[in-house]
């Protein structure tokens, strides 16, 4: 142990260019402020090095890997570092950031090491919802690996990132498929399909650098100055054709101070979860993106959006919720993937969230789907409007035809699509419009694009804050 | 080579680029009519068209190919 720890101190002592980045010391000291990593142990064999430091001065607790020692592979005295780790994390309430590049339970300590996991998995799952939890995954995470980050709320993955259950040897042997590590566990899969992943990064600096932004968004929230809220024109950024779609990035990242940090940004990508700050607090943010799938809500949408309204809700983030919904997708493939199930997710979601939750409607808010995006009957504190928004069970046109089957199907040929348009005119007075919506309560207030940062400020500076109390279970 | 599929199922309202077409990253290929909606379907990355396996009029179903992008 004295050997290491010697060997740590010289390899220190030398230029910044000759420290090895794989060495657990080196990565502790890049994520936090230079000069305020504290180890938790001295370093040793374990193959995990433990510390607390600072992320832009906010406390930190971290531990790395270490993959020069049997590839990282996890036994007995590693895992007891991190459960030590997270213990002082709970105890400080401080977010907690493990850095892996770790093969696994190390096989030469058979069950012990399995045991062991299990521990550490069950010390995470202890501190969900209590403390946030950022996982980094620079090199292979296999196994117990996998599932450690897998835990956590959330999942950045480096270029060489690698995360499965089982390695390309094993699919071998019993499958016969021949697969590379990359396409099992690399960032295209991680990114487009299976929603491991959160942020992927080109290469490790980056990672980094979400690392510490993530942990700061959540360890540091802050409190909205309404004053420092510059008012933006969002008008120019809807199309004007209300039927045609568009990529709803640019105002999200208007709403926030600048831009945040997206979430699960391939995966998707019908719905956007941002992390960021408004006036300077932090938010999450929600939006149905129309370019993607007219922006619907289907299955995999809204899995991603509850896992993520849960996870603000349990750290005290408020929620705005940028609502531009057709309905939920239909089809065979929507019902037999589990729309109801996993759709269901997102109504619980919301409905059992305390933070302040502020939903913005800009254009449609159709049906279930309306219901679903943070409406009033889930608890919204306050729904906004723009003008050009339409909230109704579907739109007047489609309704009427069902409603007016048989009155249509008598009218002459000729008259019909007069007949239609009345009678679309006359349903949207009734069942429609945001007149209605007003009347009865489910939209608070009709605000103009160019006034909609000072008011959806003012809501966040009014509001108690409030906080679930549940953990994170990863939907 | 990058494929170009459909996300969702629909009618082809516009067909905007032609074979050969260079186009650049985010260039509408094509306008999709889908849940009364009309969708641009996009690059991702610039490149050429190499071809366009619908017309105006189709209906695609989810995963059909669109068209076919030659990166340079």
């Amino acid at each position: 142990m004295t050997v290491l720890d010697n060997r740590a101190a010289a390899t220190e002592a030398g230029t910044g260019e000759t420290r090895d980045p794989r060495d657990p010391r080196t990565r502790l000291e890049i994520l936090f402020d230079e000069g305020t990593l504290r180890l938790l142990a001295p370093a040793d064999l374990s193959g995990v090095l433990t510390g607390v430091g600072r992320v832009e001065g906010t406390p930190v607790v971290a531990f790395a890997s270490d993959p020069r020692i049997q590839g990282g592979a996890m036994g007995a005295d590693g895992c007891e570092h991190i459960v030590h780790a997270y213990d002082t994390a709970v105890r400080e309430r401080v977010p907690i950031v493990g850095l892996w590049h770790s093969g696994g339970a190390r096989l030469a300590e058979g069950v012990e090491s399995l045991h062991s996991v299990g521990r550490v998995f069950a010390a995470m799952t202890r501190a969900s919802g209590v403390v946030p939890q950022i996982s980094v995954v620079f090199g292979p995470a296999a196994g117990g690996a996998a599932y450690g980050p897998a835990l956590t709320d959330l999942v950045i993955l480096s270029e060489q990132g690698r995360i499965f259950v089982t390695g390309p040897d094993v699919v071998r042997s019993v499958t016969g498929e021949e697969v590379t590590m990359a396409r099992l566990g690399g960032p295209e899969p991680h990114s487009r399909r299976s929603g491991v992943v959160h942020v992927v990064t080109p290469g490790d600096d980056e990672a980094f650098a979400v690392a510490r932004r993530l942990s700061v968004l959540l360890g540091h929230q802050g409190r909205v100055r309404p004053g420092d809220v510059a008012e933006v024109d969002f008008s120019p950024l809807l199309p004007e054709n209300p039927r045609r779609a568009y990529d709803v990035h640019p105002l999200v990242d208007g709403v926030l101070d600048e831009p945040g940090v997206e979430l699960h940004p391939k995966w998707a990508p019908n719905i956007v979860t941002v992390l960021g700050r408004i006036g300077g607090r932090t938010v999450g943010v929600l939006a149905n993106n129309p370019m993607r799938l007219g922006g619907c809500l289907d299955a995999t949408s809204a899995e991603k959006a509850a896992r993520f309204v849960r996870m603000c809700d349990a750290f005290g983030v408020p929620l705005v919720v940028v609502v531009d919904v057709p309905g939920y997708l239909p089809g065979v493939g929507q019902e037999w993937d589990g729309v109801v199930r996993r759709g269901a997710k997102l109504l619980h979601a919301f409905a059992e969230a305390t933070v302040p939750r502020i939903t913005l409607v800009t254009r449609k808010a159709y049906g279930g789907a309306y219901v679903a995006m943070n409406s009033r009957s889930l608890g919204a504190t306050r729904v906004f409007a723009w003008p050009t928004a339409e909230v109704a069970v579907m739109g007047a046109v489609a309704a009427v035809r069902v409603l007016h089957r048989r009155t249509l199907a008598a009218a002459p040929e000729e008259e019909r699509a007069a007949l239609e348009a009345s009678l679309a005119a006359e349903h949207e007075k009734v069942a429609g419009g945001l007149d209605r919506a007003i009347e009865l309560g489910v939209v608070d207030e009709i605000v103009m694009p160019e006034k909609t940062r000072g008011a959806i400020a003012r809501v966040l500076a009014q509001t108690t804050p409030a906080r679930g109390a549940h953990g994170n279970i990863p939907l | 080579m990058a494929e170009v599929h459909a996300e969702m199922v629909g009618s082809v309202l516009e067909v905007v680029v032609a074979e050969g077409d260079v186009v650049g990253g985010n260039d509408v290929l094509i306008i999709l009519e889908s849940m009364k909606m009309e969708i641009p379907v996009v690059t991702e990355e610039p490149g050429v068209v190499s071809k366009i396996e619908v017309a105006e009029g189709d209906v695609v179903q989810e995963g059909d190919l669109i068209a076919v992008i030659d990166h340079v």
